[in-house]
This record gives C-alpha cells, sequence and structure tokens, in this order.
C-alpha cells in the first residue's frame, strides 16, 4: 500500500525534527544518566503545541490529524525515547480519553492546561496482580455519601512523579472480570494518594516510573469518567491508540540507532578503508533500513485507519507487534556497527539499545499483541 | 508599510553527497528552508510586529519554489504572505537572475521599506543576493546584521554589526537590503498551529511576465575545473586538562599554516 503524507505531516517531521534536535536530544544522555524526567521540556513541548496535538482547538489544543501525532511521536524518540514516552502517556492515552469519555465540565477543566503543558497525564491501570491481565485489578472505588472511596495499589505509573491529572482504574461493583470497573480523574494531591519512589530501570530511564498507592482517597462523584462500570472498555480504547503510539515511540528509537550507525559506518576506518565498503557491514545496513521501512508503513497504516473512522485495533496491535522486536534488533545491529565504542556511553546507541527492549513490553506485550490479533482473525 | 524577507527553497547540503573526486551530489538531497533565512525570517517577523507591518516572503526558483509544500513551508516560519517569482529559467539561476526576480518581487509589492535576506544560501553559498538586489532596487545593502531596530516614522533602520574591535552600531536611511548574520538570533522551529496556519495564508507565484521582467542570459562567468579538498591530517590531542588541550590545539593549527584570530 503506497503511502504518501500530506504537506502538513512532511512540514510536522522536520518540523518536529528540528526542533528535537535543538531542545530535546541534548538533554537525552543526561536524563538517563541522571535518572530524572525532562520537566524542562515541557514548556518547549507546549510551545510547540506537541502536547496538544490530541486536543481539539475550542480546548486550546493544537488538534492535528492522528497520524500526524504519531510522526512528531516518532521524531521525539528519534531524539529521547524518555521524552517520548511521557509525551505518548499524556497525549495519547490520556488526552484521548478525556476528549472521547469526558463531561464538557471535565474536558473544560482538564484539556486547556494539559495543553498548556500544566498538567501533565498518568494512565493508572497496572497492578502489582493485574500486567497483562489488566481485568484482574483489585483497586476499589466503593461509593459514600455523593463520593467515590478508592482503594488500592497502582505500580509502573509512567509520569508518576510528576503529573498532575492521574486516570484511575478501580473496581465498582462485585462483577467478575472486566464488567465491575470504571475510570476516575484524580489530581494529584488528593489526600491518601501516596505517590512512591520511582523504579530504576533498564531504559528509558529520563521516564519516571513510580508505584502510587490509594489510601481512602476521597473524590467527588463528577470525578468519574464515562459511565460507571465502562472503565475498562476506556482503558482498551485508551490502549489501542496508545499501541499505535508505542509503535512509533520503538519506530523512532530505530531510526536514531540507525542514522548513528550509518554515518559512523561511513567515518570508521578499518584495513584501510571506511566499514561501509564491507560487506557484513553493508548486510546490516540494508536488513535495519528494511526494518525500519516495514515498521513505518505498518504504524502509518495504523495511525492512518484511525484518523479514517475505520476500526484499527487489529493494525495498532500489528504495528507494535513488529515495531517492538524491530527495534530490538535495529539497536542492536547498530551497537555491533559501532563495536566497542557502541558499547560506552561515548555514543548514543547503548542507550537506544536500552531503551528499546521495554517496547516489546509495556502497552501490551508481544505475546498481548499476538492474542489481539489472533481474536480477530478466528472470531 | 511592508517588509519583505528573500528566502530560498534550496536543498540541504547535508542531504548532500561528496564523490571521491570531491563532487557534490545533491540530487537525493530534499529541498528546505535554511537556517539562515529561518533567522532573517525570524528577524523579520521581529521588525515587523514592532513597526506593526506586514511580513512578506519572497522567493524566485523553478517548480519546486512555487510547491504547496514550499510555500507552507515557508509561511510556516512566521510570515504573514509570499510571492514566489517562478521561471525554469530560475531553475539554476545565478546570484544576477536571482537579484532581478526578488527586485521585481519587491516593485510589485510595492511599499517595502526593507528587505531581510539570510547570510547565505545554503547551496551555492555566494553571499552576494544582498548586495545586488540593494544594487538593482537603488537601494544601500548592509551584511552581516547581528541586530536591527526600526523606526519606521523616522525613515531610519538602526543595525548593530559585530565586528573585531566590538559592536558596530550604524543608522541607516530607508528604504535599505540588509542580511542577517547567520547567529543572530534564535529561530525556533514551527509549532504545530504554524504549520496550520500556513496552508490559509495567501499566496502569489507570478512568471516573469507577469512582472515585465527580462532575466538575464544566464553566462555562466566562471567554471569549475577542478575540486581539491585539504589532505586529511589526524593529530591527536590527548589530555583531560582544557586549557593544555586549547593550547595544544592552537599551536597544531599554527604549525599546519591555519589563520589564527578575528577578523581584521
Amino acid at each position: 500500500m503506497p503511502f504518501h503524507l500530506t504537506d502538513e505531516q512532511e512540514l510536522v517531521r522536520t518540523s518536529v525534527r528540528e526542533f528535537a534536535d535543538a531542545e530535546i536530544a541534548p538533554l537525552a544522555a543526561t536524563l538517563d544518566r541522571e535518572h530524572r524526567p525532562p520537566l524542562e521540556s515541557i514548556p518547549k513541548l507546549a510551545d510547540m503545541g506537541i502536547l496538544g496535538m490530541t486536543i481539539p482547538e475550542q480546548y486550546g489544543g493544537s488538534v492535528s490529524d492522528y497520524l500526524s501525532f504519531i510522526v512528531a511521536l516518532e521524531e521525539i524518540s528519534r531524539a529521547c525515547a524518555s521524552t517520548g514516552v511521557m509525551v505518548e502517556v499524556h497525549a495519547s492515552l490520556v488526552s484521548t480519553s478525556i476528549l472521547h469519555f469526558g463531561t464538557e465540565e471535565q474536558r473544560q477543566k482538564y484539556l486547556p492546561d494539559m495543553a498548556a503543558g500544566k498538567k501533565i497525564g498518568a494512565f493508572c491501570l497496572t497492578e502489582p496482580g493485574a500486567g497483562s491481565d489488566a481485568g484482574a485489578l483489585a483497586s476499589t472505588a466503593t461509593k459514600e455519601d455523593g463520593h467515590y472511596v478508592i482503594n488500592g495499589q497502582k505500580i509502573f505509573i509512567t509520569n508518576g512523579s510528576f503529573a498532575e491529572v492521574f486516570i484511575v482504574m478501580a473496581r465498582t461493583s462485585d462483577q467478575p472480570g472486566t464488567r465491575g470497573i470504571s475510570a476516575f480523574l484524580v489530581d494529584r494531591g488528593t489526600p491518601g494518594m501516596q505517590i512512591g519512589e520511582p523504579e530504576v530501570k533498564m531504559g528509558i530511564r529520563g521516564s519516571s516510573t513510580t508505584p502510587i498507592l490509594f489510601d481512602q482517597v476521597r473524590i467527588p462523584e463528577s470525578a468519574l469518567l464515562g459511565e460507571e462500570g465502562h472503565g475498562f472498555k476506556i482503558a482498551m480504547k485508551g490502549l489501542d491508540g496508545g499501541r499505535t503510539g508505542i509503535a512509533a515511540q520503538a519506530l523512532g528509537i530505530a531510526q536514531g540507532a540507525f542514522d548513528q550507525a550509518r554515518v559512523y559506518a561511513m567515518e570508521r576506518v578499518q584495513f584501510g578503508q571506511p566499514i561501509a565498503k564491507l560487506q557484513a557491514i553493508q548486510w546490516m545496513i540494508a536488513d535495519m533500513s528494511v526494518d525500519l521501512e516495514a515498521g513505518r508503513a505498518l504504524v502509518y497504516q495504523a495511525a492512518d485507519l484511525e484518523d479514517r473512522g475505520q476500526p484499527f485495533a487489529d493494525a495498532a496491535a500489528k504495528a507494535k507487534l513488529f515495531c517492538g522486536p524491530m527495534a530490538t534488533r535495529v539497536t542492536h545491529a547498530a551497537m555491533q556497527v559501532f563495536g566497542g565504542i557502541g558499547y560506552t556511553d561515548a555514543y548514543p546507541v547503548e542507550r537506544m539499545y536500552r531503551d528499546a527492549r521495554i517496547t516489546e513490553i509495556y502497552e501490551g506485550t508481544n505475546e498481548i499483541q499476538r492474542l489481539v490479533i489472533a481474536r480477530s482473525l478466528l472470531r | 508599510m511592508k517588509i519583505a524577507v528573500a528566502y530560498k527553497w534550496a536543498a540541504d547540503p547535508s542531504e548532500a553527497s561528496v564523490s571521491p573526486d570531491g563532487q557534490v551530489d545533491f540530487s537525493r538531497a530534499k529541498p528546505k528552508i535554511s537556517e539562515y533565512d529561518a533567522v532573517a525570517i525570524a528577524m523579520g517577523r521581529a521588525l515587523a510586529d514592532a513597526a506593526g507591518a506586514e511580513l512578506v516572503g519572497i522567493s524566485a526558483g523553478g517548480s519546486a519554489a512555487a510547491t504547496p509544500l514550499a510555500l507552507k513551508a515557508a509561511l510556516s516560519r512566521g510570515l504573514d504572505s509570499a510571492v514566489v517569482v517562478q521561471s525554469p529559467d530560475l531553475e539554476s539561476a545565478g546570484t544576477f537572475q536571482t537579484a532581478q526576480a526578488l527586485a521585481a518581487a519587491v516593485r510589485h509589492l510595492g511599499d517595502v521599506t526593507l528587505v531581510v535576506c539570510g547570510d547565505s544560501s545554503i547551496d551555492a553559498g555566494a553571499q552576494m543576493v544582498p548586495a545586488v538586489l540593494g544594487g538593482l532596487l537603488g537601494w544601500p545593502a548592509l551584511t552581516d546584521v547581528g541586530a536591527a531596530q526600526l523606526a519606521a516614522a523616522d525613515n531610519r533602520l538602526t543595525a548593530e554589526r559585530s565586528i573585531a574591535e566590538g559592536i558596530q552600531t550604524l543608522v541607516a536611511t530607508l528604504p535599505i537590503v540588509i542580511s542577517a548574520a547567520a547567529g543572530a538570533l534564535a529561530a525556533p522551529a514551527p509549532g504545530m498551529k504554524d504549520i496550520l496556519a500556513a496552508a490559509k495564508k495567501p499566496s502569489q507565484v507570478l512568471s516573469p511576465a507577469d512582472l515585465s521582467l527580462e532575466l538575464a542570459a544566464a553566462a555562466p562567468v566562471t567554471a569549475q575545473v577542478k575540486v581539491s579538498g585539504p589532505a586529511r591530517r589526524c593529530v591527536q590531542i590527548d589530555t583531560t586538562d582544557p586549557a593544555t588541550a586549547a593550547a595544544e590545539l592552537l599551536a597544531a593549527l599554527a604549525a599546519a599554516g591555519t589563520p589564527i584570530g578575528g577578523r581584521s
């Protein structure tokens, strides 16, 4: 299927690349080394309109088509995967869930501040006993005097240490499985909400990943997002679009590693010639390039289906299932092109190699993507 | 009142390749608005905002220069509108033909009191267009401007230029052509709203005939005979002390016969 980006989508790519090269890439190694989130980039990402790309103009956003957002995410992740996932969770998972399922009052309350970068979003689904089996979550929200009281423990919450608005999934009835789950909007600082220490991770170390304990967290009924009992549907809809986003993140990481390796191969001299003249290196570069183009086609196709209002869950799962392992392969090969120096932090490929691995795990493991794809084929 | 910014939709040299015999191949390089022109547009925008003027982009080139992508790329940088003089004869125009087309665009617009150019084009890099354009318009030309302020009511432009002795402040009478120094100010990448707004901004594509312009014959005055790059030498400076490293670098450059020091 031939794929042509529109002028605007091409300009999003060149513009975000220019921005990311100047403002995001120079921070990436420091964020990784210091295990700290890119807080200084938030106002810049807001000024560029990137945080508001999934938010309509009437709520202060710079709404674009989803494919433009995906291209922007790819370019941010090419420079820094940690910044990429911060944007992805904020703009794709949280903003779009509020836009699609929120009341007008909820949209007015959150979306303008989210587009302006004053409030960053976090998505609280995973629990110690509910990872891939998200429907097994045990957090509860019980109704008391016109309020809900949330109790439970969430883990691996991206943006946890600094987010201002949290979408929290909790059980509102005793119905088993996914049916008794509801979604809530919880503001940072609500009494009883305890945000734990960030996890120490192999990669995306500039992304804040925290546990959050909800201990008698009392929120008004108006904080219910969507209908009671429909929380799992909201989570799955968010994750469908989010999968395209993580596939784009993986694509960006891989493209970043490829670009580094290609230049290095042409400059590094061994046996009296640039190593790019050696067939062993040429084959690696060729294979990486094919991987990238195949991945890009799947990611853009999934985003395009979403833009055209077509079912896209299956395409998003395919894009993520291909791009996660693809990013692992490409960053692995990129390090091989660099040889020993690539294993040090002198070049960003070692960081990219570590960053790539999570894209096979979060927002649905490879195995969960296969499950989604198989179910859509064998109905 | 209008301020014009001259820009070029030119092939990106970072995507060009150099053959072993030194020939530069631009055939696979995508065109873009250069970092020099981005600075010129940002300087023009600031001056136009301060003076309440309209900022119009002017450009000259072949068919690529007038594509919707090229126009939107320029307009997304902060121009209010754009005029492109397009002709097959301008496909690989030299300095003179380019300046002719730009001068015709300035006259067509009318009411232009200032033209801002970039420091250089990224492909040809002759740095001659501002001076020739000034000559064709009968206006003074001031290059390498690091900062500028417009006093439209007094018909004056105050410009600062960085010279070896320090900062030189010049006052010129309008109209004038200036070129912005390469690092004069930060030119931020266009934001998402700028990109969306670009499609709604007015633009005009004109032929030389529309402007009653007769382009000079593209007679090459120079011909490239040979390109010989400097031989690559490798001097390794192995120290962790920055002062020692700087001293050793200067010594190595001096030993290689490299001129060192500011402009004189």
